[in-house]
């Protein structure tokens, strides 16, 4: 994804080197995708729904792909 | 990790010898002298001799296209601080001539070693692999975006 918008910075963090990350994003499964450092989703997502995510994450309002009554259930942290 | 066996070396000299095309520039971040006790934060780096290890048997499988960066932490504080790196050991990825957007922090070991191979294939012949769909989408950020994606070795 990072090769294919150069906004994108991917970061893949060795949850349990960095214990400190892991407990600041509350991560108890892997894998664990936080967005912006506010947004987060747990499980490896299809691709449409892995990009809906991240532009959600983004705080940019997107379209659903397809007409799923959820999508991914992006959590946003309260802060 | 101690030593990496020669048959893997050669597996991955193969594979790179066949899959890459362009140049890829990797970049460590590290902090010398790293010892395996648990320091107080900010001085040990338990992880960041075998970081180094990995990056250069990635470097050495194909030294004609891969090149090797290395960034002492310690004293390079101000290109941390451009490369917005935190943490230690962190190593990037990217086509020549940019800082790279694709890093693994901590030591990529295994199910982040393969991904690690194709983050370098991918940037070599600049393969996005995503639908025409996604980069639609993903062409409406315009502002700088960090995906980070937790994973362990297993």
């Amino acid at each position: 994804m990072a090769l294919a918008s150069p906004q994108i910075k991917a970061v893949c963090v060795e949850a349990n080197e960095f214990t400190y990350l892991s407990n600041q994003f509350r991560v108890r499964g892997v894998p664990h995708t936080v967005i912006n450092r506010r947004a987060s989703f747990v499980g490896a997502l299809p691709e449409p729904d892995f990009v809906e995510a991240v532009l959600e994450g983004a705080g940019v309002v997107t379209q659903h792909p397809h007409d799923t009554p959820a999508g991914p259930t992006t959590e946003i942290a309260a802060s | 990790m101690a030593v990496i066996p020669e048959s893997v070396r050669q597996q991955l000299k193969d594979r790179f010898d066949t899959v890459l095309s362009g140049p890829v520039k990797l970049t460590l971040y590290t902090r010398p002298g790293s010892s395996r006790l648990i320091l107080p934060a900010g001085l040990g780096c338990p992880t960041c001799e075998d970081a180094r290890q990995m990056a250069e048997l990635l470097r050495d499988a194909a030294p004609e296209k891969i090149t090797l960066d290395v960034v002492d932490a310690s004293r390079d504080a101000a290109r941390m601080e451009i490369d917005e790196v935190t943490d230690v050991p962190t190593i990037a990825v990217a086509s020549d001539g940019e800082i790279g957007r694709i890093r693994f922090q901590g030591l990529p070991t295994g199910t982040e070693f393969p991904a690690l191979i194709d983050a370098v294939e991918r940037v070599s012949r600049a393969e996005h692999g995503l639908s025409q769909e996604s980069l639609d989408a993903l062409a409406k950020l315009t502002e700088p975006t960090e995906v980070m994606v937790f994973a362990t070795p297993t």
